[in-house]
């Protein structure tokens, strides 16, 4: 069956509005994760200060200084992808690879912070809410790092791709705004965790 | 698609007078409602109970003239406004009247907010909910201390949920029961708890209904007013025998309370009421007994076992 | 004036497309639909037992740890593999067609969320047949009851129930975040926001629900599952837990979820009224704009669910009040209905039956819903079946209905052929008696002090039980015109024009079933307010020969 239908106008263009969409649906999707971070934070801030006994048996508090540093280097980090970006815009293809490698060993080491940080810590994650709510925190937040810089691999193989900027950067993009959620919601967990300490 | 006259509204003497009538019409019919209302909830013991029936029944009324209005129009719309057989023609194509909108949003508006009103109100004076605290859950002995406020001296009684029975403990004289006995007119503060999982306090005659929570002592008033036997059910479910969970509330004189608790002082303690461990012995006993459950809470021992399975009033 | 050629005459596509990993959204569409009502099947069996053991006031049908089970699961379902399943598929069906979009923004992506769900229905249906069954603390699976797991086992009901729903959520947020990129970005050109279907801005206000609230629900339920199989204490007092932080976490999401729920079904309403009153929607922008003001209050009502559970009084007066408002932008969308209605040309088609069904009984949800936002009426009715008798008012009485509504009305559209009037208006018929005989009699009933969940009760609740349970049966019945219609009616019904019911939109401007991708390239050009009934005015340029194309192409398959 042939239907014909007389030409309104300009057939549309595909690709550029896809990749438009690409960006749009990752936005929409960031600010919908940011949403699990609040239910934790609040569930974390009911907790605490509800609790008659906050701290488990033998746990005087939290140690903030390597944690700080730790947040130092995460959130460089953000300041070494935004120069990746800037590299790229100036044309620099190996600046951005550059940078963008920078910031995945950055990211990088933050998780092996966690991890040195977990390992010498005297309660568990079953150790009442303060353990339960701690390592949910940092382990939901860790888990995201753990993405961004597998985001990051991925944009950094595809970098080597010839003509894969053609359609536009929309994953480097995504990536990077990905990159800043999870410094921001870091700085956030880290004065709600580290900062605000009660007994 | 076909564009039609428009044509203006018509507001004959006639119909206005019609209008009129059936407005009257409803609104007596929602003042019966609200009178019909009192009829569908069980008789009053309590002191909330006449506040809560006074608010359901003048919402039933509001919401009978509302119902009332809105299928009217329907109705009519769809007797009188039938399209012709073969008419194919569209209506007259009105698009909205924004005094209209104006109207039909601030009148529900200023309605809503009267009920809120009158509502806060009531719960003012229902004013059942005492302080709260927090308590570990070994350790009934409670950080902060609650009071039940400018009252009349209240009777102290705790109430302990298990899965699946209710205890009655009376500090002041020493008796504990699995039937609730409360003297008329004198106020009471229950101090709720829960020894396992979310229960829920609901004696529908009193019209009140407190959750008990694992892990906190939650205070809560009441003051009866009618001498009879009524129902106290779980209302938040908490398992298998959930349903089972039930126990009588007595209401007597002052003097025969009195009575009753001096002479449950005296006798020795006993296992009380649970349902749920009688169906779970007899469970155990079948071939395929259904899926897993939590054993019941052994019956807690009190001085009056009470009954469960007389007539009750509400 | 050039013409373009449409793409060429296509083969017929296999019935097996329905079965594979489709990117078309029309397939989609019906794929979530058609397994939403399998499902559907399911959860009403489960309450004809439900009913059956309600007949009488003892526990005599089953065991009490299967009726949980089994009422725990009629819920769940109903919800997660029902209601969201199905108006995903409408959704599907009618946001792309209705903006003159070729498929929705993110193909791939809006497959996976479709395969997700029977992925995760076969983890609940499964949940029935691991050791202790599967969960039986109501839909909500409140702490501690539903985390005590008897037998202690790693794989359990509760468990199995915990990774279902994750699942059905990832596969919601997948689907809003498509269907909100979709909305906002693929509209045909000269289709401004206020040219846009009503159903649609109820779409895009009931997806952005899902996405904010959904996280909350999964954030809640993860601490749920730790507190299950890893031992942690979140909920549990005993480790600081409190078991009140879950129902603020369940409910920030589910109450906003009755809004999911229902807001589509609002769109549909807006849809079909002026179709079948042949008059334009009255007050359009209001209507699309209160649906905004239902998302903003929708999300600051929560704690309405749980008025009893020891939150302090500030607190239930603020949410009452919260609550008490929502009513008038509802009011708002009723009244207009009743605008569009007033001096039209009523035909009482079986969407049109549907539809003032639906409306009549959602009025009276609405009202008890009113009783129950006000504290003190609720403290005395929560947790009786006088909720449950006001929820299935809304969901059965008016959202099922709305939904039957739109299957039949989109029905030609999509499938190409027309469902038979007889069997329809039946099915209306049996349904509407039947909701009404189950669901009316639960409000006395919670009243009178019947708790809900219960698997017996005292005989003075035995009355309304039984004429509630002969209801449902009834209902039962009336599924039954509703499967043969549809089933006959795709395999040999007459075939559907583009237009049988004469409607106005972009949809109906498409073949009946339109090519995989819609206008494709050529989509017209939007140049009037939708609903112009009686306004005689095209809805898009060159509407006549468009018009003319689609018949020219139907009289010559006619002819054959």
């Amino acid at each position: 069956m042939t239907t014909s239908y007389p030409t309104p106008s300009e057939p549309r263009e595909h690709s550029a509005e896809h990749e438009n969409h690409n960006l749009t649906g990752f936005i929409i999707f960031l600010c919908s994760e940011s949403v699990i971070f609040l239910a934790f934070f609040s569930g974390y801030a009911l907790l605490k200060t509800s609790a008659l006994n906050w701290l488990p048996a033998g746990v005087d508090g939290l140690e903030w200084q390597m944690p700080l540093i730790n947040s130092v280097v995460l959130v460089s980090s953000s300041g070494t992808i935004y120069l990746a970006e800037r590299a790229k815009a100036r044309g620099s293809i190996w600046g951005f690879r550059g940078f963008w490698l920078l910031t995945m060993a950055l990211g990088s080491y933050f998780l092996y912070g966690q991890a040195v940080e977990w390992s010498g810590l005297a309660f568990g994650f079953t150790s009442g809410t303060f353990g339960g709510t701690f390592y949910l925190l940092t382990g939901f937040h860790g888990l995201h790092v753990a993405t961004g810089v597998g985001l990051m691999t991925l944009m950094l193989i595809k970098s080597f791709i010839p003509g894969n900027y053609e359609g536009g950067e929309q994953g480097v993009e995504a990536t990077s705004l990905f990159w800043h959620f999870v410094d921001v919601i870091w700085i956030i967990l880290y004065l709600l965790i580290y900062v605000w300490q009660r007994s | 698609m076909t564009p039609s006259p428009a044509q203006g509204p018509r507001f004959s003497p006639l119909s206005v007078v019609a209008l009129v009538g059936w407005v009257g019409l409803l609104v007596a019919l929602s003042v019966w409602m609200g009178q019909q209302a009192y009829h569908w909830l069980p008789l009053q013991a309590s002191t909330a109970a006449p506040l809560v029936d006074g608010l359901f029944s003048f919402e039933t009324a509001v919401g009978t003239f509302v119902f009332g209005g809105v299928i009217s129009v329907m109705v009519w719309v769809v007797l009188m406004h039938r399209a012709e057989k073969y008419d194919e023609t569209d209506a007259e194509p009105i698009e909205g009247n924004t005094k209209l909108e104006v109207i039909w949003t601030a009148i529900p508006f200023v309605l809503v907010m009267a009920i809120a009103v009158y509502a806060i109100r009531v719960n003012t004076s229902l004013g059942v909910l005492g302080p709260m605290e927090h308590i570990h859950q070994d350790n009934h002995v409670e950080e902060v201390g609650g009071y039940p406020g400018d009252r009349l001296p209240a009777e102290n009684i705790e109430v302990v949920a298990r899965q699946w029975s209710w205890e009655f403990r009376y500090p002041a004289a020493n008796v504990s029961s699995t039937e609730l006995h409360l003297a008329v007119d004198q106020p009471v503060t229950f101090r709720l708890v829960s020894e396992d999982v979310l229960h829920g306090f609901f004696v529908p005659a009193f019209r009140l209904k407190q959750d008990v929570v694992p892990g906190r002592a939650i205070n809560f008033n009441l003051t009866p007013t009618r001498e009879g036997r009524y129902r106290l059910r779980d209302s938040q479910f908490s398992g298998t025998w959930f349903a089972a969970n039930q126990a009588d509330v007595v209401v007597e004189s002052g003097d025969a309370h009195t009575a009753w608790l001096s002479q449950a002082e005296k006798l020795p303690l006993q296992s009380g009421i649970s349902d749920a461990v009688d169906e779970y012995a007899a469970r155990a006993k079948r071939a395929n007994p259904g899926w897993a459950t939590v054993p019941p809470a052994p019956p807690p021992q009190v001085n009056v076992p009470g009954s469960n399975n007389l007539p009750h009033d509400a | 004036m050039t013409l373009a050629t449409f793409p060429a005459s296509e083969p017929k596509p296999s019935w097996t497309r329905y079965f594979s990993f489709n990117t078309d959204a029309k397939v989609i569409g019906i794929q979530y639909i058609v397994l939403a009502f399998f499902f559907f099947l399911i959860g009403g069996l489960l309450a004809m037992i439900i009913r059956g053991e309600l007949i009488t006031p003892e526990a005599d049908l089953v065991d009490r740890t299967v009726y949980n089970g089994i009422y725990t699961m009629h819920g769940t379902i109903m919800l997660f593999l029902f209601i969201f399943p199905v108006l995903n598929g409408l959704n599907n069906l009618l946001i792309p067609t209705m903006i003159g979009a070729p498929d929705m923004a993110f193909p791939r992506l809006n497959a996976v969320a479709f395969w997700l769900v029977p992925i995760f229905g076969i983890v609940l249906i499964a949940s029935f047949f691991v050791p202790g069954g599967p969960a039986y603390s109501g839909w909500w699976s409140y702490p501690p009851v539903s985390v005590q797991n008897p037998l202690g086992h790693l794989v359990n009901g509760q468990g199995m129930w915990l990774t279902a729903v994750a699942l059905s959520g990832v596969s919601s947020i997948m689907g809003a975040v498509n269907f909100v990129t979709t909305i906002i970005r693929m509209r045909a050109p000269g289709m401004t926001w206020f040219r846009m279907p009503v159903f649609c801005w109820t779409a895009l206000a009931a997806q952005s629900l899902q996405l904010i609230g959904l996280p909350a629900l999964t954030g809640g339920a993860v601490m749920l599952l730790f507190d299950l199989v890893a031992g942690t204490t979140f909920y549990d007092p005993s480790g600081g837990g409190d078991p009140v932080l879950y129902q603020h976490f369940f409910w920030f999401y589910s109450h906003p979820a009755v809004y999911v729920i229902i807001l589509p079904v609002f769109g549909i309403f807006s849809e079909l009224f002026p179709v079948y009153a042949r008059k334009p929607l009255f007050g359009y922008v209001y209507v699309s704009l209160a649906s905004f003001i239902i998302v903003g209050l929708g999300l600051i009502v929560w704690v309405h669910h749980f008025f009893t559970s020891g939150v302090p009084q500030w607190m239930r007066n603020l949410f009452m009040v919260n609550t008490m408002l929502i009513s008038v932008p509802t009011g708002v969308k009723v009244f207009a209905w009743l605008g569009t209605l007033w001096r039209g040309k009523i035909r009482l088609t079986t969407p049109m039956l549907f539809c003032l069904g639906g409306l009549f009984n959602f009025v009276f949800a609405g009202i008890t819903g009113v009783m129950l936002a006000t504290v003190p009426v609720d403290i005395h009715v929560s947790n009786t079946y006088f909720v449950v008798g006001h929820f299935h008012y809304v969901i059965y009485g008016a959202a099922v209905m709305g939904i039957f509504a739109a299957i039949y009305h989109w029905f030609p559209k999509f499938i190409g052929r027309m469902p038979y009037e007889g069997l329809g208006k039946l099915h209306f018929l049996l349904t509407f008696i039947g909701a009404n005989i189950n669901f009316l009699p639960m409000h006395p009933l919670g009243l009178m002090g019947m708790p809900r969940r219960v698997s017996s009760y005292d005989p003075e609740f035995a009355f309304w039980n039984v004429i509630a349970s002969l209801g449902a049966f009834l209902l039962g019945v009336s599924i039954i015109p509703f499967l043969l219609n549809m089933i006959s009616s795709w395999v040999r019904g007459p075939k559907a024009t583009h237009n049988p019911w004469n409607a106005i939109g972009l949809e109906w401007l498409l073949p009946s079933p339109p090519a995989e991708d819609n206008f494709g390239e050529h989509v017209p050009v939007v140049i009037s307010r939708p609903y112009g009934y009686g306004l005689g005015q095209p809805l898009v340029e060159h509407q006549a020969e468009i018009e003319q194309v689609l018949t020219a192409a139907e009289l010559q398959e006619a002819s054959r």
